[in-house]
């Protein structure tokens, strides 16, 4: 029995802090698609960009020297930028070609052709990928990867929980990226400026707000988010560059759950998948831990395709 | 101040504008009005640039405004109240006012600007932190006059300010614009179903129909055209 | 109903849909066939045998995604799941039952058709975005459950002794035909269905589900007919798929590579056509494959990276494919299609509306058509329509009018059924219609227009009528007529084997009214015919509006343009806010100062 609650509460700690991480991907993606109404099939090769920029750049500038304990960290939050330029020359060479103002008169036509654009992209970084990178698995190494705080014991002497330092020090840093993208959204005047035209583009456009360039920066800075969440990620786990395909799912899973546009939402979402992922890992196969996943998703997509946090704001 | 020439527009092979000449001086209150469909929304689009003519000149201040991006109309100073109000539904009120403020003059002015305009509309400072989504649609059509208000605008265009209000709502709304071209220099272009409401208060009214201007004139002549009645009427 | 006799003039069915031999558009289909074979006997090389094999498998795989997804134009990014169950189908069937591929494959065929019914069946109540990623979950969802019931890498036992029997064959070119048959029948379906009504109708949710529905076509059965081929024909291709591999892995036929490979074929060559997906297949097939045998030990992946480039390079070049872009540089120096008479057959002039007809003495004594009691509906706070009440008479032309935001298409919406009420009710013949489908409605007898005309640009006005005409389950010859007698009635029979594209608004109203008169309704209603019409037009559209009412079809009119209107309408409802403001003749209603004030203002009622 007591046994039996340990593993309860020690998957619910793996969820929360697995979760984090999905949110912060989660969160980046919700930006990209609350602002743009683009649904991006390569988030998650872009994703697998990042992971592979934090892993060369612990590697090649010797930041484990440098830094230490902190160094893949680092490295994952400068993975972030590196990808927003990525993010921007990609929207300006070819998502802008079929999205933004130019297609608002389109109705239904243009958004097909976004969501082959985003395919398109995916495979070359897929398979484009595979040939800059190599197919067999890289972790980032790093000490705390084999070390675990003890939380407990809390219950006598018989439950403690196990919290994964490198997984641990990932959740916070994914909670504070999200908390700073959240305070950004929220509070700055350019931020602002992005709801606003995602509101309304029309409207957007009488205050004097460029949509297109607003368009630029969400899909820039959307990529550059998950990339970091990307590089967080990599500490614990082993990926190849067809990684992403993996995550997509996930991310879309989580976005939906949010509410289709919110960025807040979307933090959620993806906490609540992560919960999802490890607590059904309790009483199912791990092969089943995505299918679990899904039928979440499609549950949610048809019984509240608002989703669980949205929230149906009136368009006049 | 603002000069249109034959301003032609169509949608998908629609001819919606065939022909439009128009003038409003500085400082002058101008009414456009016609019956539903004449093409008074697609005019203001046009001068907003989320539609491109096909043909014809607008110029803003002696500058070609079609040579201008629509983004960057509103720095010149255009505010346009759109059509339905369309206030951003997700973002509070103060934050709706904010965004009225994206222009350069916005910025400088932003603290004489909001008190100003929440003495127009005292409603506006009462649910400063209210999603605009859930305003009612008298208050929302406030908010987007106050929001068009913020940038100090030199041309404010209203279309269709009482569409969808109860009627002493929209008396309000009116006497409210009165008192903002009685208090500031603005020009201001209103368009209106509403007749009678319109060009009482305006200096000058054109008449629109099917695209094209049948009748213009000062509001004493055009009160007392049988022109108006009969676009309206058919009678 | 059928009481309309065009005059002796008129184009013919035969002159508005010419027949068409159909052995003209099987040649090409039987050439390629016979061409590709006769390729394939003077090849020995076992590699390219099996490259010649793939690209037909390839292309049947791409046809059955173009036959929903093109034709529809709802993108499914899960075909892999159909795909993907018949080649586990078949691998199975054949090692646990000893089913030979020779009946594997078409009962894999049915079962894909059954996945896809009830795949479709609750997603289609999902739009846009949320379809295509909802389709997305399927195929990854099946792979990791097929990975879990531990078939990470199924074989087909090897059957020498009795090849032929197990369909295993030494000869590589018997694989080649029967990847050609397969091919040769995924040609024959697309195009059967391309020329029935379900492509019709298709085509018509593709340009605009909701007119599509307001036409009188059941839009969820129409689209589960068209996935339950689609996946059929794509569980039947993943089961000859697996015959010729071998081998089945989860990640080899429900990976979202294959899904991607149905979707980029059908995409480069051209959606919505029998041939793009056969031109994608031709031409991506080989290069990626080649690419992977000469350069794949060098550059694993290039075979990825070309293919997403060659997606990346139609959508920003060719956005509907190569056989689209081709078809239209070919077309255009011949673009001036020959319309069949020199100008537009006017329609004879009306006869006039007697104040006899207006009154309608004898349909008082029937009833009145349609009977609408205490209709409402509220939009959040905004109560669009609010206790309207009114009632339509046989053979009237009744004129909906009022200012902006007044309801007025609210209540065209409610009334053939895109809006359910909040309350209320709508007796059509006395029967209450209210909450039943579009389509039903529709076939109960309301037709309808829409204020923006959205026709069917790459298909005839003929076909783009003809749409319209299946609504009472009409035979085909039956569908013709009634698309020749709208076509003469509404006076554009001498366009309509011109593309809808080449059309001039009037024109373009005219076909709308046609598409809506098709169907033969007892009542029709009009959402603002006039809108972008000049003085001129405006004249010859209400010449027909008055034509089709004398011919006893009963209209409700919303419009503007009121100095058209009071000359055309027997009666008047005036909504405002909402709720009926004032009804009665054009005179009574245009003296009315409540009218005068909704619409001009009260200033205006007082000087007035």
């Amino acid at each position: 029995m007591l046994q039996q609650i340990e593993n309860v509460l020690q998957s619910l700690e793996a969820g929360l802090v697995v979760g984090a991480v999905y949110g912060l991907m989660c969160a980046g993606l919700g930006l990209i698609f609350g602002v743009m109404r683009v649904i991006n099939f390569a988030q998650g090769d872009f994703m697998m960009l990042g992971m592979y920029a934090a892993y060369y750049l612990m590697a090649a500038l010797g930041l484990q020297v440098l830094l230490g304990d902190a160094a893949p960290f680092m490295a994952a939050i400068a993975a972030g930028p590196l990808l927003l330029v990525v993010g921007y020359v990609v929207h300006w060479l070819l998502i802008s070609r079929v999205s933004g103002t130019r297609v608002l008169t389109l109705e239904g036509e243009g958004h097909s052709a976004q969501l082959i654009l985003t395919l398109g992209i995916a495979l070359i970084l897929q398979n484009g990928g595979r040939v800059l990178f190599g197919a067999s698995p890289v972790s980032i190494q790093t000490t705390l990867s084999s070390e675990a705080w003890e939380i407990g014991p809390l219950y006598g002497d018989d439950i403690s929980i196990f919290v994964n330092q490198a997984r641990g020090v990932s959740a916070v840093v994914a909670v504070l990226v999200a908390g700073a993208l959240y305070l950004f959204v929220t509070r700055s005047r350019v931020g602002k400026s992005l709801r606003a035209a995602a509101d309304n583009v029309q409207a957007a456009i009488y205050m004097g707000i460029d949509v297109d360039r607003s368009h630029r920066l969400a899909f820039s800075l959307g990529i550059g988010i998950t990339a970091i969440a990307g590089g967080l990620l990599a500490t614990g786990y082993a990926f190849t560059p067809y990684v992403g395909l993996d995550y997509v799912i996930v991310m879309y899973a989580g976005v939906v759950l949010g509410g289709l546009g919110s960025v807040f939402g979307a933090f959620w979402g993806g906490m609540t998948i992560g919960l999802i992922q490890q607590i059904s890992s309790l009483f199912l196969p791990t092969q089943l831990q995505n299918t679990a996943i899904f039928a979440v998703f499609l549950l949610v997509v048809f019984l509240r395709p608002q989703g669980m946090f949205g929230r149906v704001s009136e368009r006049t | 101040m603002l000069e249109i020439e034959e301003l032609e527009v169509s949608y998908g092979g629609l001819p919606a504008l065939r022909g439009v000449s128009l003038r409003a001086a500085e400082g002058a209150f101008v009414a456009i009005v016609g019956p539903n469909g004449a093409g008074k929304t697609t005019l203001f689009k046009t001068i907003s640039g989320t539609v491109s003519p096909r043909a014809g000149r607008i110029r803003f201040d002696g500058r070609d405004l079609l040579a201008i991006r629509p983004a960057a109309r509103p720095h010149l100073g255009i505010a346009h109240v759109p059509e339905g109000r369309q206030v951003f539904p997700s973002l509070t009120v103060r934050e709706n006012l904010e965004m009225g403020a994206i222009p350069a003059t916005g910025r400088r002015d932003w603290q004489t600007n909001l008190a100003r305009v929440e003495a127009w509309f005292p409603i506006l400072a009462e649910r400063r932190s209210q999603l605009a989504g859930t305003l009612s649609g008298g208050q929302q059509q406030m908010l987007a006059i106050g929001r068009g208000m913020m940038s100090s605008p030199r041309l404010l265009m209203l279309d269709e300010p009482s569409m969808g209000l109860a009627p002493a709502i929209a008396d309000f709304i009116f006497s409210r614009l009165v008192e903002i071209h009685h208090e500031t220099a603005l020009t201001i272009l209103l368009v209106e179903q509403r007749v009678a409401e319109a060009l009482r208060h305006a200096d000058y009214g054109y008449v629109l129909e099917t695209g094209r201007v049948v009748l213009e004139g000062t509001h004493e002549v055009l009160r007392g055209n049988d022109r108006i009645r009969q676009a309206y009427l058919g009678m | 109903m059928m009481s309309y006799v065009a005059p002796a003039d008129a184009p013919s069915v035969e002159d508005i849909f010419p027949p068409e031999a159909a052995w003209r558009s099987l040649m090409p289909i039987l050439a390629v066939l016979l061409c590709w074979g006769a390729a394939a006997f003077a090849i020995t090389n076992s590699y390219y045998l099996l490259l010649m094999t793939m690209v037909p498998v390839w292309a049947a795989f791409g046809l059955s995604w173009n036959l929903f997804s093109g034709y529809s134009g709802l993108i499914s990014f899960g075909h892999a799941a159909f795909f993907g169950l018949g080649a586990y189908f078949v691998t199975l069937a054949f090692i646990v039952f000893g089913l030979t591929p020779w009946l594997g494959i078409p009962i894999a065929g049915l079962l894909g058709a059954v996945a896809a019914l009830l795949i479709g069946l609750p997603t289609f109540r999902l739009r846009g975005h949320y379809f295509a990623l909802a389709m997305l979950a399927y195929p990854l969802a099946l792979l990791s459950i097929f990975e879990w019931l531990g078939y990470e890498e199924v074989t087909l036992p090897m059957k020498r002794e009795a090849g032929a029997t197990w369909m295993q064959f030494a000869d590589y070119h018997v694989y080649v035909f029967l990847a050609l048959a397969l091919l040769g029948g995924a040609m024959l379906l697309t195009r059967a269905v391309e020329r029935s009504r379900l492509g019709l109708a298709l085509v018509a949710i593709r340009q605009n589900e909701p007119a599509a529905e307001a036409a009188g076509i059941d839009t969820l059965r129409r689209k589960l007919q068209a996935l339950s081929l689609s996946g059929g024909l794509a569980a039947l291709t993943g089961g000859f798929y697996a015959v010729i591999l071998l081998v089945v892995t989860p990640d080899s036929v429900f990976g979202m590579l294959v899904s991607a490979q149905a979707l980029t074929l059908a995409m480069f060559g051209g959606v919505g056509s029998v041939w793009g997906p056969i031109i994608g297949a031709v031409i991506l097939i080989p290069l990626s494959e080649l690419l992977q045998a000469k350069l794949g030990a060098v550059i694993p992946g290039i075979q990825g990276v070309v293919y997403g480039l060659a997606i990346v390079a139609v959508i920003l070049l060719a956005r509907e494919g190569l056989f689209w872009r081709v078809k239209d540089l070919l077309r255009r120096p011949a673009a001036q299609a020959m319309p069949l008479a020199p100008a537009a057959t006017p329609p004879p002039a009306p006869p006039p509306r007697s104040e006899a007809t207006d009154a309608m003495p004898l349909l008082e004594v029937t009833g009145p058509l349609l009977e609408v009691t205490g209709l409402s509906r509220a939009f959040g706070g905004l109560h669009a329509v609010q206790d309207v009440s009114f009632s339509v008479r046989s053979g009237e032309i009744l004129g909906v009018i009022g200012p902006n935001g007044a309801g007025k298409t609210t209540l065209f919406n409610l009334l053939n059924g895109f809006v359910r009420p909040d309350a209320g009710a709508v007796l059509l013949r006395g029967q209450n219609i209210l909450g039943q489908q579009p389509n039903r409605i529709c076939r109960a007898g309301i037709g309808r227009t829409f204020q923006v005309v959205r026709p069917f640009a790459r298909m005839t006005v003929a076909d783009n009528v003809r749409a319209g005409a299946h609504v009472h389950g009409a035979s085909e010859a039956e569908a013709r007529a009634l698309a020749r007698a709208a076509l003469v009635r509404t006076g554009i029979a001498g366009q309509a084997r011109m593309l809808a594209s080449q059309l001039t608004n009037l024109q373009l109203r005219q076909m709308e009214l046609a598409r809506a008169l098709a169907g033969s309704p007892d009542l029709l209603l009009l959402d603002e015919p006039l809108a972008g019409l000049g003085a001129g037009e405006i004249e010859v559209l209400i010449d027909v509006v008055r034509r089709i009412a004398a011919d006893g079809v009963t209209i409700v009119i919303i419009e503007h343009t009121l100095h058209a209107m009071v000359r055309l309408v027997d009666r008047f409802i005036v909504l405002d806010h909402g709720t009926v403001l004032a009804t009665g003749s054009p005179t009574e209603v245009t003296q009315n100062p409540a009218v005068i004030e909704a619409y001009l203002g009260k200033a205006w009622a007082e000087h007035a």
